[in-house]
């Protein structure tokens, strides 16, 4: 594949209603997740590994600590003199619009989509989590002669508030019909905002969208496309997860604690990649006990954690107890202090013999930097 | 060129034969370390951090995945438009070429490498030890004491100081004397392989020394000597915190076990002084609820569901349930199968210990006579319930059920 061929946009502020304290200060895309990541690593992992690798990044608001995670995108080899990574903050005209739906922010990277000269572009949203074989969805898309080819899975849907839709299939994988998510519906073919979409049909997408006056709904052109084009689906058969709400943010830190999710999402072929931090390995003290549990590199246990997921850096000190916890990088439990249910944000200090208790279902969130 | 102040010039291309298997494929300096690290990651993490940008590794021995971790030196910070790391291997010129002889010829080979710097000052570093030092510290005493080479030094116990080239130092710091492995040592200064020299100091003698058809090319016997022979000042520097030679099996395990020990002050991952190392795209380690570790240290892609002891796990090591690891190195890609026991024992990269096999013995059980660290190389399977001793080095697969 020429290296331009394919090139792709990312949306690193979806959805961030509904995560709370997690996006109070940061993007969507850059919550930490899974011990060592952020969330956008699935979204640029996958279209690293598919070998795009001229990628613009819609971002709106809050997007410092999602541009200090991203650096030049040397972490994903996405340093390039020939394409490369793009951040994309809103673009302040006149009309001084700060992007107010979906369409409106591809409008705004109009510059973007046609200066990278691309006959495809991939559209990902920053929040899903999922190793997904993009490499073939893109031949795939090709070799169907397609217009636009949305990614699917099979099964629940999790999410609770994107505006999912739903697919109906032909033998061909050709989708004739598409309706939208309103109630529990059971094992249906689900698209996660993935999408490969032909240059062309893009741009006029968006200009659909404006001489119709949608600003929000992401996906009216497609259900009103959907018999004159060509859109075809690609089955993705992994693990999923969409993140929108605390709840699923917290389950699906979770998930990782399975053996089986983790060998889809962490699969060596396609690996995830993140920003290095150059921590030395994790230590284990005299007398730790952990138990099914997941751990970054770099933190320091001498207490006990259970069902937990530990990031970069946290430390348990002796007589610390941590239970179906996500303590992020950095945070210090002290001394014979008990964190159950929780999420401790970045740098948090629970201190000396303090209490966290959140419940299953609705885990205590602590802001980062936090002293307890 | 922009002229620079002090470049390094990384002597990487050792064989490091005592390290037996573990240097049968790679070059000394690419050995793991301490769970996610190579030897040479210290020598460049403190040539990051001493703000030194430009780099020659010279590589010899199987330089093929020391090249391949190298890389651009990205992961030390060391990929630069001006400077950066170079690696030179020997070449061929228009009267021929030779293999670097010793280190000074080493250095001689890849004059007109560093005249394109035209530096005033060449720090010569090694890719054996285990230490975290501010090269500009050392650096700027060279400066101030106007000497044409400054050694490290490090005080070690008289009654080994017969093993190490020792610097005989007035009270100034000048040195009036090296000797090579004293039987009776007049001091305890070890040099540690680290030398800054004045550049045009250093390319005069050693334009001499390639001259001299008998000089065996090497700093420590005949350069050094030299210099002082000729009434050059040379100056110490001493290095008081953690530096460790790897150069055996048993120095690299205790330099390991070192990390575990409260007492020593190894701070790999302190913010004012990383040691960077190139490891990508690993998940975080998992540690399932049979699992039971302690004094350990564990790294990305592992995988834990035994007993792990003052041990430490390198990269995407998985451990089963029921086994057990000890005082032990386990290095990346390994499997330590169910009901496995590797006890003082170092297993290397990719090796497979099937289930019931038992590796390495405890000291305080078989007695120290004779005891030592078994090693097992790289990608070999050790057969079910094989019974390895201690002080082995196993080369080849090991069926199931031998004792060895």
């Amino acid at each position: 594949m020429k290296s331009n061929k394919v090139s792709a946009i990312v949306f690193a502020n979806v959805q961030g209603e509904h995560l709370g304290d997690l996006t109070a200060i940061r993007s969507t895309a850059s919550v930490p997740f899974g011990a060592r990541y952020r969330l956008i690593d699935f979204a640029l992992s996958n279209l690293v590994n598919a070998g795009v690798s001229n990628v613009g990044i819609i971002t709106k608001k809050n997007y410092r600590s999602l541009m200090d995670h991203l650096g030049s995108g040397m972490h994903w080899d996405l340093d390039r003199k020939n394409g490369g990574l793009h951040i994309l903050p809103p673009f302040n005209d006149e009309n001084a619009v700060r992007y107010t739906g979906y369409v409106d922010a591809l409008n705004g990277a109009r510059n973007f989509i046609s200066r990278c000269n691309s006959e495809y572009i991939v559209i990902s949203d920053g929040n899903v989590i999922a190793n997904v074989d993009l490499y073939n969805a893109i031949r795939s898309h090709i070799k169907n002669e397609a217009d636009v080819t949305l990614l699917w899975h099979k099964g629940e849907i999790k999410s609770n508030f994107s505006d999912t839709m739903i697919f109906d299939l032909d033998n061909e994988n050709r989708i004739n019909n598409i309706t939208f998510n309103d109630t529990n519906v059971g094992e249906v073919n689900f698209g996660f905002g993935l999408y490969i979409i032909n240059t062309n049909v893009l741009i006029e997408m968006i200009d659909f969208a404006y001489s119709n006056g949608i600003t929000d709904l992401k996906f009216a052109f497609f259900v009103d496309k959907v018999k004159k084009l060509r859109i075809f689906g690609y089955e993705h058969k992994g693990y999923i997860s969409v993140i929108d709400a605390e709840e699923n943010y917290f389950d699906a830190n979770m998930d990782l604690l399975n053996a089986d999710v983790r060998r889809d999402l962490f699969n060596t072929d396609r690996p995830i990649l993140t920003k290095a931090r150059d921590n030395m390995p994790t230590r284990y003290g005299t007398r730790s006990v952990v138990e099914n549990s997941l751990i970054g590199d770099g933190c320091v246990i001498e207490g006990t954690v259970k069902n937990s997921i530990l990031f970069r850096g946290a430390v348990v000190e002796k007589g610390a107890v941590v239970e179906n916890s996500i303590v992020m990088q950095s945070a210090k439990i002290k001394e014979n202090a008990t964190v159950k249910y929780s999420i401790l944000d970045k740098n948090v200090l629970v201190g000396k013999n303090k209490v966290l208790m959140g419940t299953n279902g609705d885990a205590l969130v602590i802001n980062k930097n936090k002293e307890i | 060129m922009k002229r620079k102040n002090c470049i390094a010039m990384l002597l990487a291309g050792g064989q490091g034969s005592r390290l037996g298997v573990l240097t049968s494929k790679i070059a000394k300096p690419a050995v793991p370390y301490g769970g996610k690290y190579r030897i040479i990651d210290f020598p460049l993490s403190n040539c990051a951090n001493s703000g030194i940008d430009t780099v020659g590794v010279l590589t010899q021995y199987k330089p093929l995945e020391l090249n391949d971790y190298i890389s651009s030196g990205k992961a030390w910070d060391l990929d630069r438009m001006d400077g950066g790391i170079h690696i030179l291997p020997p070449y061929q010129g228009q009267k021929g070429g030779d293999w670097y002889k010793g280190t000074a010829n080493a250095i001689y080979q890849n004059l007109s490498f560093i005249e394109r710097y035209n530096p005033e000052y060449v720090l010569i570093l090694s890719g054996d030890h285990i230490y975290k030092m501010d090269y500009s510290k050392m650096l700027k005493k060279h400066i101030e004491t106007e000497a044409s080479g400054t050694i490290s030094v490090l005080e070690v116990p008289y009654e080994e100081a017969s093993r190490f080239g020792i610097m005989n130092a007035n009270e100034d710091d000048s040195i009036y004397e090296f000797e090579e492995k004293p039987k009776n040592p007049k001091s305890n200064l070890a040099s540690m392989g680290i030398y800054i020299f004045t550049w045009e100091k250093l390319r005069h003698y050693l334009t001499e020394d390639e001259k001299n058809p008998n000089s065996s090319n090497d700093f420590g016997k005949d350069v050094i000597p030299a210099m002082l022979n000729a009434g050059e000042k040379m100056m110490v520097y001493r290095f008081k915190d953690y530096w460790k030679d790897v150069g055996t099996v048993d120095s690299l395990w205790e330099a390991n076990l070192d990390l575990l020990n409260p007492k020593i002050d190894l701070n790999l991952s302190d913010e004012k002084w990383r040691i960077y190392s190139r490891t990508v795209g690993l998940p975080p380690q998992y540690v399932s609820s049979n699992a039971k570790i302690e004094n350990s240290l564990v790294t990305d892609g592992c995988e834990i569901y035994g007993n792990i002891d003052y041990s430490i796990l390198f990269a995407n090591v998985l451990v089963e349930e029921g086994a057990v690891v000890e005082y032990s190195l386990v290095m990346p890609g390994a499997v330590i199968k169910k009901g496995a026991k590797v006890r003082y024992s170092i297993i290397a990269e990719n090796s497979v210990v099937e289930e019931n096999a038992e590796i390495g013995e405890d000291p305080a059980v078989v007695g120290s006579d004779g005891w030592g660290i078994t090693l097992v190389g790289d990608n070999l399977k050790i057969g079910k319930n094989a019974k390895i001793g201690s002080n082995k080095m196993i080369t080849e697969d090991v069926e199931e059920g031998k004792i060895i």
